[in-house]
């Protein structure tokens, strides 16, 4: 799951919020079954937290970090330093393990952090902005990391970023924030099931009764180019059969702007439906 | 199958017991210092005194009246002599929990360990508690400790000579008053490191308050206002152990006094601590 939102939209609240870590005075928390106004600490052993500054502990080598911070997580000295290699390994630290973390680089803090964050193999892992300040190569390495973690490992992962690429690299579903307000609730591929869809249409020629046609099912009609552009509010032509869950299927617009070319006799070369982007959405309900 | 032909794994528990986290932050913490070379030799010198104290037990064991012409009560094996023995290891008192406290919260704080610290099962108390152990192993490692080694010493030279008080009570007043003063100590050192995020400033923090108030009673008492002694934040920790020794009383005022004013700072400090150890701001 993936959260977004600019700066200051709350991501980083949030997260604390699930972790415990902010009284609430007004709310309640409740994150694997347990009350995180009064049973937090039971909630954390099943919790991995990577923040995004900070988070090393200075003076101590890596693998003693994270042994410490398992130990500390309620596991036995010895299985704490035995995880904290095998998590090390997992995150491409070995060779560094000894080091002292302040001689770190950016890179392999983020690494590090990542590592303390797995080793006492949490259910539910918790990333606050994982790239922040890697290099493009740097990034990609540990966006690879989080996505075996979430679809092969079985974790669940909770990334907070403002960076739409990162959510589309690894998250399935979506939740937009804005000023501490939830905003929407998305999987990553909506655009395909929204009531509201963007079609080209290639070969369509500067047929007038075509475009009237088109003007007269609802849609909105722009030319970009040698394409027409054709949004269609589906929820006016079909009706979803299962609810919101199925969506309005995109072939039904498809189905609709071809009738109505056959109406006119009118031949096209293509129809499609054009992918929304990550950030078109983003950015379309950042600004509503 | 080695680690290194392996991705990430589950962790499958050994059945082994795990320590409590305020052991785990104390244990650390403990030795973490102690890879300084320079901080083991200034914990060597800290047992010069007690070296020294030692041969004046000898001393006075086997030739008593020699060691009385010294006269002083640093000299005499009695609770007093003890006493007057912690209040002279002050200055190692002063520079180690300068040195080992500091830096406890204020770099945890600096670098938002705290945050990393509360996302796991841990509470305030076993925090605290276990920085608080960290700097209370170094006050007693220069007070209690050597007052066990002089105690035990003195029953092993001459064991006739010895009464259960220098075997047993001594022993047990200095451990109560190291659980009492250095407890306490150690807290408003965690307090004062708690308002920081550089060690060096709590360092600073830590030095003008105890040399300040020092000088300040001190002052106080030449000019014979011997009430605002009571000012002096070792002084009255001292002055406390003057009950607890039964010793006559260090400043000014009376041992209960003092002891009620150590207690205020006890409540100061745990005060401070329940305000600034949080991960996160209060959100409404």
């Amino acid at each position: 799951m993936g959260l977004l939102g600019p700066n200051g939209s709350g991501k980083t609240t949030l997260l604390r919020c699930l972790l415990g870590q902010v009284p609430l005075e007004r709310s309640k928390v409740s994150v694997l079954g347990f009350d995180m106004a009064r049973q937090a600490r039971l909630a954390r052993s099943g919790l991995g937290w990577m923040p995004e500054r900070g988070g090393i502990i200075p003076g101590m080598s890596g693998v003693g970090l994270v042994a410490y911070l398992g130990e500390l997580s309620g596991m036995p000295a010895r299985d704490a330093m035995q995880r904290a290699h095998e998590v090390l390994h997992f995150v491409g630290l070995s060779d560094e393990r000894y080091r002292k973390c302040d001689e770190y680089s950016q890179g392999m803090k983020q690494r590090l952090k990542l590592a303390q964050a797995l080793v006492h193999d949490p259910q539910w892992v918790f990333l606050d902005e994982p790239t922040s300040g890697l290099d493009p190569r740097g990034r990609v390495s540990i966006l690879a990391l989080i996505r075996d973690l979430a679809w092969n490992k079985g974790l669940g992962v909770i990334l907070s970023t403002h960076l739409l690429s990162d959510v589309e690299a690894v998250c399935q579903e979506i939740l937009v924030l804005k000023e501490g307000r939830l905003l929407a609730r998305e999987t990553v591929d909506a655009g395909g099931r929204e009531p509201r869809q963007v079609f080209e249409v290639e070969g369509f020629g500067e047929d007038e009764a075509f475009l009237a046609g088109l003007k007269n099912l609802g849609a909105e009609v722009t030319v970009d180019k040698r394409l027409l552009l054709v949004t269609l509010d589906l929820s006016r032509l079909v009706t979803p059969a299962s609810g919101t869950e199925e969506g309005f299927p995109s072939a039904a617009g498809v189905e609709a702007i071809l009738r109505v070319a056959a109406e006119h006799g009118h031949s096209l070369r293509r129809v499609r439906r054009r992918p929304v982007t990550l950030a078109e959405e983003f950015y379309r309900l950042v600004e509503a | 199958m080695p680690v290194y032909e392996r991705g990430y794994t589950h962790w499958e528990p050994s059945g082994l017991q795990a320590r409590p986290s305020w052991w785990v932050i104390a244990r650390r913490g403990i030795a973490e210092p102690l890879k300084r070379r320079w901080l083991l030799f200034l914990l060597m010198l800290s047992w010069f005194p007690a070296i020294g104290k030692g041969v004046v037990i000898y001393l006075k064991l086997k030739a008593g009246d020699v060691v009385d012409l010294l006269g002083g009560s640093w000299t005499s094996i009695d609770p007093e002599g003890f006493l007057a023995f912690i209040e002279w290891q002050r200055f190692f008192v002063f520079v180690f929990l300068a040195i080992v406290g500091s830096g406890l919260i204020a770099t945890d704080r600096r670098d938002n360990g705290l945050s990393l610290y509360f996302s796991r099962p841990l509470g305030l108390k076993s925090y605290v508690g276990g920085k608080a152990l960290i700097v209370m192993f170094y006050f007693c490692t220069v007070t209690l400790f050597p007052i066990w080694a002089l105690c035990l010493f003195a029953y092993l030279i001459a064991p006739d000579a010895v009464g259960l008080e220098l075997l047993l009570v001594t022993p047990l007043r200095a451990t109560l008053y190291c659980v009492l003063a250095g407890g306490s100590m150690s807290l408003v050192l965690l307090a004062f490191s708690s308002l920081g995020k550089r060690s060096i400033f709590v360092m600073v923090w830590w030095t003008v308050m105890v040399m300040g108030t020092e000088v300040i009673g001190n002052i106080s008492g030449g000019l014979g206002k011997e009430f605002l002694e009571a000012a002096n934040f070792l002084g009255n920790y001292h002055n406390m152990g003057s009950l607890i020794f039964s010793a006559p009383a260090r400043i000014g005022v009376s041992g209960w006094v003092s002891a009620l004013i150590v207690l205020a700072w006890t409540a100061a400090a745990l005060f401070v601590l329940r305000r600034q150890i949080r991960p996160v701001e209060v959100v409404s």
